[in-house]
């Protein structure tokens, strides 16, 4: 499994190196010139002229690639125009509280959609199994911040009794039960629409699943109904971790909106605020950050589903 | 040609010895959203130990659910009628964890798809050693890992340890099926039902497991129910044959019988010859048509007589009762054994009283 | 015992190959005749018995083009039009059905006039990036090994941006305005098309009808548009009707992060980031665009599944 993992991550290296490639070309392509939003309305045409030279802002854009992708392969990720520090820490202070939500989130999906998407398929006439298969078509659908202002409303406005900002509070202790106070509706917010995909995804492989041979098989050897059962859950492993690496990228898309609602301090939120002060050198590191956490997520993933399932093991 | 009507039909082997397996009148009906399908059709036969029947019909006759509807495999889905009695216990009555504990234990089942009837997460071994201890044969993990080795062997597999260790995809479908085999043997079973097992493999490979499942019959005394579309399986394995055409058995009796002289002109066509004395000796038949897909309304009468070459208008009227024309041998044809006339009209229900 | 004459061959004769376990012939629900009949009533029945989802579905997404094409008949009030003196009034106010926002304007107008740009910004990109997506899929698809690793591998690294952050990204770089938003959108969406154009293509050209059209000699591009594209056409439809939901979603966002529609146009992502600064003063009024987003978009998805039950599609992740 070691030797599955190491070389899958061998494998994506082109894809990082694609991904600091189109980082890259997007901070270029950007209209308006770094050296006046860092110096401002006020500066003269040879101050700016100055600090082009500085930022090799005048040498090839090979050049530049060059310079601009080993720094980036030793951890620096450029300075904040705005701020003036290093982008690198800021944005991995950020990048963590990102996963701090994206972890609440995936477990709402996960718990959730595996009882939703169990009970529609187990019990697809009853009403309850009929009310989770709506729960999920609805949750599929949700727009993570109508659902983050519909619960701020209802929770935090109407009953006041969980915060609608922040991690942790001004005032108070500021430990892992505040913390968890301030998750649990950002990470429902982001959670809700990727639960109702792993409560379709598992609906339908379980549906499957038991229609198998193999089902009938066990049953014909005299398994218990609950052993039985295991085997078929077992067996819709691959699909949920399938969909679950593809998931993880829309999960996180859904972070971006669910950080600025609730002001979670995370990458979303930082990357959002860059955006309204252009600042750019942060915009580009925050995303190349999350772009690249994306792709090893998968290698794990990727890693996950060979552990689980032979038939996709190397001989 | 004598037909002696008074006689009804009785599974051959009853009067012998007392049947392993004995299947009295059951019937299969799956409804539906829009309509009943009736699957099976007051099907019944006994089958001694030591000996194999082969129930025989096209895709759809309800042969595969037959055998299925002996374990009690369909649960709530399916409405099932009649008596199955194994050895003594009358399978039917029993609640679901007592039928539970017989699967597998006393009556095994060996699929048709190896491959998909292998959990292909699992290791072979696991699957195994799962079933050992499912039925308490083996207590220990260590106890039930060797005993499945030389299950494994006893099944012809060369190399068990191997295959203990194998995941399903890894080996070859005459090996899974091997496989599927020993699951099914490790709790001794008295009855075997072996759906279609060899529709899957090579033809080579075929012949290999007919001959293993004659083998292991021979070693272990039990009896065997074996569904399949084709003749050649049947004439290798069977002692008894019985036919079956949309839903019902149609010809029974002694696989040298029913295969060598048919008495039902379906079984006729089956075999790809027509009785000699309509037409020229040995001139093939194609029969022409379909039989009815699952689920399609059933013509009047005879199910059969659509494509029946020999079909006269009374088959169109009345569903003719399967009874007994020979010793030992019943068909579910008047024309081809007499003429309606010399049949029992219509009485299916004292033809199945006297099967009770 | 003997392996004798007669064997499989001679089953032949009934051609009914034996196809699975019967099993599944006989659980599976016996299917109604698709029903008959001309005129008017003959219509209605064969709407009648379409899949609920298309039903459902259908009904929510034809409102809102409805709505979008008629919004100058059917807005009480002008986008723009409001007093200040009546600002933040609560749903249900007579003369303002849903109330009005900070401005005085009439939601429900608001919202009806926000139809068109909204839609527009939800339908168009899927159309343009399916056009895109289908054209790489297909040349990924029916290509030589190394065409087809060029463009996959490329997809690959467009697909490990998560989907709204690239969108963000674009949006910020074009600036406002519903073109960008749609040529963002339009970016973003090529890649799962292409993804699922690739994947059903390469089962296509497994199958034996395309031996058969290949061993007649037919051309690449007639066999693509021949053989391929009607083959994948359920599939990718039923994928598309989906992804138009997550497009409205996704646009009706930007504009809510205030780099889509700009502020004073009404959209209702925009509408919804302005009521949203209200919050704590009239929190009804938030939920409304809150609730139409996720309406429209609930639309499209149930229209997807219900044609997938009509095409008879399979789930995919």
């Amino acid at each position: 499994m070691l030797k599955f993992f190491l070389r899958r991550l061998l494998a994506i290296i082109p894809i990082v190196f694609g991904v600091i490639v189109v980082v890259f070309l997007t901070l270029k392509l950007i209209p308006g010139d770094p050296a006046s939003a860092l110096l401002g309305a006020s500066a003269t045409p040879s101050q700016r002229k100055q600090l082009i030279a500085d930022l090799g802002l005048n040498r090839s854009i090979f050049v530049q690639f060059w310079n601009w992708f080993l720094a980036v392969l030793q951890g620096d990720l450029g300075h904040s125009i705005l701020r003036q520090q290093p982008v690198g820490p800021m944005v991995m202070d950020a990048f963590w509280n990102t996963m701090i939500l994206a972890v609440g989130a995936s477990v709402i999906a996960i718990v959730g959609g595996l009882v939703i998407g169990g009970a529609s398929a187990l019990w697809p006439r009853t009403l309850f199994g009929r009310a989770c298969n709506w729960i999920a078509t609805g949750s599929v659908s949700t727009p993570q911040y109508s659902i983050g202002l519909g619960l701020i409303v209802i929770f935090a406005v109407n009953w006041e009794i969980l915060p609608a900002s922040g991690m942790y509070s001004s005032t108070g202790p500021q430990n892992f039960w505040d913390l968890l106070q301030h998750l649990i509706l950002p990470a429902i917010a982001a959670g809700l629409a990727p639960m109702g995909i792993v409560a379709r995804v598992f609906r339908s492989s379980l549906d499957d699943v038991m229609r198998a041979d193999f089902v009938e098989s066990y049953r014909a050897r005299g398994a218990p109904s609950r052993k039985v059962l295991t085997h078929a859950a077992h067996n819709t492993m691959p699909a949920l971790l399938t969909i679950s690496g593809l998931q993880f990228g829309y999960l996180i898309s859904g972070v971006v909106f669910v950080e600025t609602i609730f002001s979670w301090p995370g990458l979303g939120l930082l990357i959002y605020n860059s955006i309204a002060q252009r600042d750019y050198p942060v915009i580009e590191g925050g995303v190349l950050i999350l772009a690249v956490a994306l792709v090893l997520i998968n290698v794990l993933v990727d890693t996950a589903h060979a552990a689980i399932d032979p038939r996709v093991r190397p001989a | 040609m004598t037909v002696t009507t008074e006689m009804r039909v009785t599974a051959p082997e009853q009067a012998v010895a007392p049947a392993a397996l004995e299947v009295e009148g059951v019937s299969v009906t799956f409804p539906t959203k829009s309509r009943e399908i009736d699957a099976v059709r007051d099907v019944s036969f006994g089958i001694a130990a030591g000996k194999t029947l082969v129930l025989l019909g096209e895709s759809g006759s309800g042969k595969s659910v037959t055998s299925r509807a002996i374990m009690r495999l369909y649960g709530r889905s399916a409405r099932i009628t009649g008596a199955v009695q194994l050895a003594g216990r009358s399978l039917f009555d029993l609640d679901e964890r007592a039928m539970r504990k017989l699967r597998g234990a006393e009556i095994a089942m060996v699929p048709q798809d190896p491959t998909a009837a292998l959990d292909p997460l699992r290791r072979v071994g696991a699957q195994i050693v799962e079933v050992l201890r499912t039925h308490d044969i083996e207590k220990s993990r260590s106890g039930a890992k060797a005993r499945a080795l030389d299950l494994l062997a006893s099944v012809g597999i060369p190399d068990p340890a191997r295959v203990l260790r194998s995941y399903p995809h890894e080996l070859s479908g005459g090996m899974r099926q091997r496989a599927m085999i020993a699951v099914a043997i490790a709790c001794e079973p008295s009855v075997l039902v072996a759906d279609e097992p060899t529709t899957a493999l090579d033809v080579t490979v075929q012949a290999q497991v007919l001959e293993l499942f004659a083998e292991l019959q021979e070693r272990m005394g039990m009896a065997m129910l074996m569904v399949t579309h084709d003749v050649g399986v049947a004439r290798d394995i069977a002692d008894d044959v019985a036919v079956m055409y949309a839903g019902r058995i149609v010809e029974f009796g002694t696989a040298n019988d029913v295969l060598g002289s048919p008495r039902h002109p379906y079984t006729m066509g089956l075999l790809g010859a027509v009785p000699s004395h309509t037409v020229a000796r040995g001139a093939l038949l194609a029969i022409p048509g379909r039989p009815p897909a699952a689920g399609e309304p059933l013509p009047a009468g005879c199910a059969f007589s659509p494509r029946c070459p020999h079909a006269v208008s009374e088959c169109r009227d009345e569903v003719p009762a399967l009874l007994q024309v020979a010793t030992d041998r019943a068909s579910a044809c008047p024309v081809v054994n007499g003429g309606w006339d010399r049949w029992d009209h219509g009485d299916e229900g004292a033809a199945r009283q006297a099967a009770t | 015992m003997s392996r004798i004459d007669v064997t499989t061959a001679d089953i032949d004769i009934f051609d009914a190959p034996v196809t699975g376990t019967e099993r599944e012939d006989f659980e599976a629900e016996a299917h109604e005749p698709a029903p008959r009949g001309h005129g008017l009533r003959g219509f209605l029945r064969r709407v009648w018995t379409l899949p609920s989802g298309v039903k459902i579905g259908g009904s929510i997404v034809g409102f809102f083009v409805l709505v979008a094409v008629f919004a100058p008949v059917l807005a009480p009030y002008g986008p723009q039009e409001g007093e200040l003196a009546d600002r933040l009034q609560g749903v249900g106010t007579a003369g303002h059905l849903l109330g009005t926002d900070g401005q005085g304007r009439d939601l429900l107008s608001r919202l009806i006039w926000g139809a068109r740009p909204s839609l527009t910004a939800g339908i168009l990109p899927v159309l343009f990036a399916a056009l895109i997506g289908t054209s790489l899929g297909l040349v990924a698809g029916l290509g030589h090994r190394r065409t087809h690793g060029l463009i996959m591998r490329t997809l690959d690294v467009v697909y490990a941006f998560p989907a709204v952050l690239l969108a963000i990204s674009i949006a910020a770089a074009l600036g406002v305005g519903v073109t960008n938003v749609i040529i963002a959108l339009s970016i973003v969406l090529v890649a799962p098309i292409a993804r699922v154009v690739e994947t059903e293509v390469i089962q296509v050209r497994g199958a034996d009808f395309m031996d058969a059209a290949r061993a007649s000699g037919a051309g690449a591009v007639v066999t693509a548009s021949k053989q391929v594209v009607p083959n994948i056409l359920p599939t990718l439809v039923v994928y598309c009707t989906s992804l138009i939901g997550l497009a409205i979603v996704y646009a009706a966002g930007l504009s809510f992060l205030g780099l889509g529609v700009a502020p004073p146009n009404p959209e209702w992502g925009a509408i919804l980031n302005d009521l949203r600064q209200n919050l704590y003063d009239e929190p009804m009024l938030a939920l409304v665009p809150a609730a139409v987003i996720f309406i429209a978009s609930v639309g499209f998805n149930v229209l997807g599944d219900g044609l997938r039950e009509l095409l008879n599609v399979k789930e995919m992740a």
